[in-house]
């Protein structure tokens, strides 16, 4: 292979290396600024990369680190600093309804919504939580939304009025080994002293012998402003085991039904001064058919106005009652030593695997982080000795 | 400046290797003015960083890495960008005026002949046959391990070889690979 000699290669570059005239002041001039040991604003430089890409690189890498770190600081949701989604009504106090759908409200705070809405409803099974019941003994979440003691007057609608809401709600009470009997006369006690009344009542008592569960239902309205301490009350008796609520605004409607009633009106008494002024037979009796069809439909269109009307004043809450029928269990047998060890193993690991998949997003996410970060830094350290050298 | 580590005296570096950076700076980019800015700023660099330089430490291949790795900067993010005929006239006056017909010829030629090669091996052949730096250090210099030095300046010695400029030095001389080992 040939390849050119090192002698001659060398004098060659000596000869034209010699040939380049050195800068005269180049020396002093570094010698002088170094003696100021160079500009501070060098070292910046020498941190924030020169290329496009890697000042994006560098940008995005802060970002993620910010905004992980807002995250961690924040919390996530479903910690004690996050919110809860609500179904809007269920969350809210008769009184200060508005209904909306659904809603986030922070958790321990009161849910004042507008009333724009016009429906929403919310069904909360046994145990998982009853966004109002905040004194139910069997609710096993803690996240619960206290209803307001003292009931704000409903809020004026768009339409100029109060707003027209009708309320509803189910609850089932599971009463265990306990009689139906007296649970129904509490139910009634709490009913007349919220200044309401039972509507429907259907106890079925079963045989003494027990082998018959008992049951009853009972249908209890009460006023509007009263159904959240009456809910409270109710949740109080026994265990709960499901339950819904329900409100719809009917300001819209209760309005029309109310505008439509003045215009019969209004024609009303116009057919009435035609008929002061007609003078034929026919004349009068068509007339007067005229005003009985106008009167029928006030008198229906009024009917359920004040269907509304009552509908608005008093909510209706439902209450199921129910006996289990069965003993409680027996307690079980003591285990022995070994039995007991075993269980309290497998008891262990299970809150082991579940404390490990609970911290297992967190976890991941800060070493994702960590990752990011170790990458950025060692991408600078690299870019800084790379310049430094 | 084949002083050890410790020396802190800027103006004995320069006395002792600017000029010698410097041209080996010409010789790498084929421009005088990038030359001078790299060397100066590697200089600076080298003696705000000092501190880095391990103690026992040869001066002389660290800062030649200093001026190899501003070279190499320059190259590949400030000299891409400028007009290509700006760099061929400084070609044309890298050889001394002074010098005779013969001897401008010909350094202009070694120096067109090292403008064709790549970079990489470029540096390696201003380092081993300029700066008369040996294969472990000018592999110090690069980062680069002492094979790849000397693979490096074969491959570079072979494409100087053939270049047209360059054939009347190469008087026929049939080298092999173990000749090129030191």
């Amino acid at each position: 292979m040939t390849m050119i000699d090192e002698g001659p290669l060398r004098a060659l570059l000596a000869e034209a290396a010699d040939g380049l005239a050195v800068p005269e002041d180049a020396v002093e001039r570094i010698a002088s600024i170094a003696s100021g040991d160079g500009p501070k604003a060098d070292i910046v430089r020498t941190i924030v990369p020169r290329g496009r890409w890697g000042r994006v690189a560098l940008v995005a890498a802060a970002i993620v680190v910010v905004a992980g770190g807002v995250t961690l600081i924040g919390g996530t949701p479903g910690t004690s600093q996050g919110h809860r989604t609500v179904a809007g009504p269920s969350a809210v106090a008769p009184g200060v309804t508005g209904a909306v759908p659904s809603t986030t409200v922070p958790l321990g705070s009161h849910n004042r919504l507008g009333n724009g809405g016009s429906t929403g409803s919310s069904s909360t099974p046994a145990g998982a939580g009853a966004p109002f019941a905040a004194n139910a003994p069997a609710q096993s979440n803690p996240t619960v939304i206290t209803p307001s003691v003292s009931p704000a007057p409903l809020p004026t609608g768009i339409i100029g009025q109060p707003a027209k809401v009708v309320t509803t709600g189910t609850i089932d009470l599971a009463l265990g080994s306990d009689p139906v009997g007296p649970a129904v006369t509490r139910l009634t006690t709490i009913a007349n002293g919220a200044g309401g009344f039972v509507a429907k009542s259907d106890v079925q008592v079963g045989p003494s012998s027990g082998t018959v569960p008992s049951s009853g239902t009972l249908v209890l309205q009460v006023p509007q402003a009263a159904f959240a301490s009456v809910l409270t009350q109710v949740q109080s008796i026994a265990k709960v085991t499901s339950m819904s609520s329900t409100s719809t605004d009917v300001t819209s409607q209760y309005v029309d039904l109310q505008a439509r009633i003045n215009a019969l009106q209004v024609s009303r008494q116009q057919y009435l001064t035609i008929l002061g002024q007609a003078t034929s037979i026919g004349d009068i009796l068509a007339v007067q058919s005229q005003l009985d069809t106008i009167q029928s439909q006030i008198e229906q269109l009024q009917g359920q106005l004040n269907l509304l009307d009552s509908q608005t004043t008093y909510s209706t809450l439902t209450v199921s009652l129910s006996q289990s029928g069965h003993r409680p269990p027996p307690p079980p047998t003591p285990q022995s030593g070994v039995g007991r060890a075993w269980h309290q193993s497998v008891s262990g690991f299970t809150s082991g695997v579940e404390w490990l998949i609970r911290i297992a997003g967190r976890t991941l996410f800060v070493l994702l982080v960590l990752a990011v970060l170790a990458f950025v830094g060692r991408w600078a350290w690299r870019a800084w000795r790379r310049r430094m050298l | 400046m084949g002083g050890k580590g410790g020396q802190e005296d800027i103006e004995t570096w320069l006395a002792e290797g600017y000029v010698t950076s410097f041209r080996t700076a010409c010789l790498i980019l084929g421009n005088r003015s990038d030359a001078e800015e790299a060397v100066q700023e590697a200089f600076l660099r080298a003696w705000r960083f000092r501190k880095s330089l391990a103690p026992g430490s040869d001066v002389r291949p660290w800062l030649y890495r200093v001026v190899v790795n501003t070279c190499n900067s320059k190259l590949r993010s400030e000299i891409p960008h400028r007009d290509r005929r700006t760099a061929d006239s400084e070609l044309d006056r890298l050889a001394a005026p002074g010098d005779g017909p013969t001897d401008v010829e010909q350094s202009g030629d070694i120096v067109r002949a090292l403008q064709s090669l790549p970079v990489h091996l470029r540096v390696v052949v201003v380092l081993r046959y300029y700066a008369d730096l040996t294969e472990r250090e000018i592999a110090t210099a690069i980062g680069r391990r002492p094979g790849t030095v000397k693979s490096r300046l074969h491959e570079a010695r072979r494409l100087l070889a053939m270049h047209p400029a360059l054939r009347t030095l190469d008087n026929g001389a049939e080298s092999h690979d173990s000749e090129v080992a030191e």
